[in-house]
């Protein structure tokens, strides 16, 4: 025997004051492990119910349920993941793949119970004595990730390439891009509800994703008949809601919408939308107006059978797409190409007829089965501040409609736009444009009652004129514009504290100690555009019911109280082009229910 | 590990070696090597336990890669030995006269994945899966759902939503 063997069994003593690794009674107390995977817990305040955790589950575990109390909203689909713990694996998918992390699981797993519905249970809604345990089983930050959180960036034009020149500047996805960022989609369709026209988001991501454009293409003409435009240019409210969007960036839904459309040819549209022929029924409808809601009335009415006639005041079709937005936003001829279809399903336009002049609403009356009207807001509205009946005061809604006609308008050396929203940004860019053009550089002051944070511009609009030059100054309230000698000398702004008042109506409050002014030689009014309603007769106007600020009351299907008349777009929702065209196809369907006696 | 490294790939032909901590280093080598170089791991180099055996299958390639972890106590160092195996003919030579403990792990992957350690004692026996009669359910083209759906019976009063389904009753159910 060694002197190591008589010491040894002393050697433990020395452990006497460690923490003990055993559990002193394992019957009653039984922790689970910090990163345990028991039962699950769910913060139902931040989950959105987009139901990809039940998606992922392989064991169908997972149920969506209305909870009481969640209110189903945009971006929110009211239902909550309901486990059923005779299936659940705790395998942590539903975990790791949540959108909002507001799914985990408690490290709690020992529970016993008689009835076995109690282990199906709403994790957040039925009280749980884990729902409050820290430790358990989230997803691991920065450790792997089951979808990429970054959008695929969209190439662009630099802003020294596309200052002075109007060329598209926005360049589209390449299919390798276009798949990549599809991949990212979970498919929840929370976006739908939240989309105007609900279009199938979705579903034409996932065409996408399986190389099949002309499904693509079918899917957007349910319930959009003007993709390369929407592609480009629309609000996407869908992206707002996105799911994805929560923990990353949202799937860049319009690019994608942009992708199909881009890459099917125009020849092939008749052959894939399956509208080669389409039967007549005979009967007659006037649209007046080739904006959004006008041709997307007259699509899904063509596509019915009736024979539309569309009167556009202007020379050319579009309405606000073609002679509001610039071409460096909405190439003319990507208008074009889905105007081109519309019209080659026997859709006639007539141009440069006014209705209330070169002919009267009740002769379309006469002569049609009944009559859509989608004329949009083409009048600029002035701030009606001292000097702005200046000569040098312009509106920008004007001013854009002469750029696209090819006419000449002023541009002065120094230039202050009026506005905060898509409109203003559009004008400023375009003028800044033109400035190149003619002055070699840009002297743009752009202000907006609204602070930055709430500036109804998009925030890439926002981005790209400051990269092009221009100067946005949000949260100044115009006060009066300075003229000596007869010449604009600038405009005079104080701070704007508050847009409304306690009853939510428009009344802004300014901090007239704080002021400022912005030098220029020429003033652009973009505040808001309003309605030209001159079409309507004083006796039609007489028997039109009214609704609220001044709009012309229509029902669900945008009829109005004359049943032959209906009325839709920026006139009555909106203003965007995603309205128009959802307005128009709800519009269709509302004159075929009226004309087919259904 | 760096002299370590030198001498495998002379003697064994290793390759594709990475040092992922500083105790913990992978390498790869052919199937026909694999046994001799655990065996000389082993009785050498100080690699005297055999920590697990996993797989990965890489359906897309049409392989499994088979890691052998094998830890030096000496060293406190571990090894990952990768070797790759065809799918279509799921066969690994058995290291089972090496480790007492060997034949569980392959009689767990060959009830996993399927993969045969011919002469590995009680190999064929069930090891977790009592009474399976489907592929083996680690194998990349197994539908875990399917098997799911159509081996466990529906719990009755269960009833779930598609989330854009019920928003559209709920937010605008007049439209088509």
């Amino acid at each position: 025997m060694m002197i190591k063997d008589i010491l040894s069994p002393f050697s433990a003593w020395k452990k006497v004051f460690d923490k003990p690794v055993v559990i002193k009674d394992p019957i009653n107390d039984r922790p689970g492990a910090d990163r345990y995977r028991g039962f699950h817990k769910n913060d139902i305040e931040t989950c959105i119910g987009c139901g990809t955790c039940e998606d992922i589950c392989e064991n169908e575990a997972i149920d969506m349920i209305p909870v009481e109390g969640i209110e189903t909203k945009d971006g929110d689909s009211g239902l909550r993941p309901s486990i059923d713990y005779g299936r659940c694996c705790w395998c942590a998918l539903c975990v790791d793949i949540c959108t909002t992390t507001s799914l985990t699981l408690s490290n709690a797993y020992n529970w016993v119970e008689e009835d076995p519905e109690a282990y199906r249970f709403t994790p957040g809604v039925d009280e749980k004595p884990w729902q409050n345990e820290e430790k358990g089983w989230k997803k691991p930050e920065g450790n792997y990730e089951f979808y990429s959180l970054n959008r695929v960036s969209m190439e662009h034009l630099h802003p020294e390439e596309r200052s002075d020149s109007f060329v598209e500047m926005v360049k589209g996805y390449s299919k390798e891009q276009a798949e990549k960022e599809a991949d990212r989609c979970v498919e929840c369709g929370i976006c739908t509800a939240t989309c105007p026209a609900h279009m199938g988001i979705p579903e034409y991501i996932k065409a996408i994703r399986n190389d099949d454009l002309e499904e693509g293409l079918r899917i957007l003409y349910d319930t959009n008949p003007l993709p390369e435009i929407c592609g480009r240019i629309c609000t996407h409210k869908c992206e707002t809601v996105c799911s994805v969007g929560h923990r990353g960036d949202p799937i860049s839904i319009r690019w994608l919408k942009r992708y199909i459309a881009d890459q099917n040819p125009s020849e092939k549209y008749k052959q894939i939308l399956e509208s080669e022929s389409l039967k007549k029924n005979g009967k007659k409808v006037a649209i007046i107006g080739s904006g959004p809601a006008g041709l997307s009335a007259a699509y899904y009415l063509a596509l019915l059978g009736y024979e539309c006639t569309i009167y556009e005041k202007l020379s050319q079709a579009g309405g606000m797409m073609r002679y509001g937005i610039p071409e460096y936003r909405l190439p003319y001829d990507q208008i074009d190409k889905d105007i081109n279809y519309i019209l080659s399903l026997g859709v006639k336009i007539v141009y440069d007829t006014t209705i209330g002049k070169d002919i009267m609403l009740e002769q379309l009356e006469k002569d049609n089965d009944a009559v859509f009207a989608g004329t949009g807001l083409h009048l600029g509205r002035s701030t009606r501040i001292d000097g702005s009946d200046h000569k040098d005061v312009y509106q920008s809604i004007e001013m854009l409609r002469k750029i696209t006609q090819g006419e000449e308008v002023h541009v002065a050396e120094k230039i202050v736009v009026i506005g905060g929203g898509n409109v203003a940004m559009d004008i400023t860019r375009s003028l800044a444009r033109l400035q190149i053009q003619k002055y070699g550089k840009v002297q743009i002051i752009t202000t907006s009652l609204e602070t930055e944070d709430i500036m109804p511009a998009d925030v890439e609009e926002v981005v790209e004129s400051r990269e092009e030059g221009a100067t946005v100054m949000p949260g100044w309230a115009p006060q009066h514009i300075e003229i000596v000698d007869g010449k604009i000398k600038g405009l005079h702004v104080a701070q704007c504290l508050s847009l409304f008042d306690e009853t939510g109506n428009f009344n802004p409050q300014c901090n007239l100690e704080n002021t400022r002014f912005f030098e220029g030689d020429m003033v652009v009014e973009s505040i808001g555009q309003g309605m030209d309603l001159s079409y309507l007769s004083e006796d039609i106007k007489e028997q039109l019911e009214m609704g609220p600020r001044g709009r012309i009351q229509v029902n669900d299907v945008f009829q109005t109280s004359l049943p032959w008349l209906f009325l839709g777009g920026d006139i009555i929702q909106g203003p965007d082009v995603i309205h128009g065209i959802a307005n128009g196809h709800i519009a269709a369907r509302g004159i075929d229910r009226l004309l087919s006696g259904e | 590990m760096e002299a370590l490294l030198d001498r495998l790939k002379t003697r064994f032909g290793v390759f594709d070696f990475e040092q992922k901590k500083t105790y913990q280093s992978f390498c790869s080598v052919d199937k026909l090597s694999l046994v001799s170089l655990v065996t000389y791991l082993k009785a050498t180099e100080g690699f005297k336990v055999l920590v697990l055996i996993s797989v990965v299958d890489w359906i897309e390639d049409g392989k499994f890669q088979i890691t052998y972890l094998l830890n030096n106590p000496e060293l406190k160092t571990d090894i990952g030995i990768r070797t790759f195996i065809s799918r279509d003919n799921e066969e690994m030579e058995s290291i089972h006269d090496l480790w007492e403990h060997a034949p569980t792990f392959q009689r767990e992957i060959r009830e996993m994945y399927g993969i045969n350690f011919p002469g590995s004692p009680r190999v064929d026996e069930s090891f977790l899966l009592e009474g399976w009669d489907d592929i083996p359910p680690m194998r990349r083209e197994f539908d875990t759902k399917k098997y799911s759906e159509d081996t466990f019976f529906p719990r009755p009063g269960r009833k779930t939503n598609d989330p854009a389904e019920y928003m559209k009753q709920k937010l605008y159910p007049d439209e088509k």
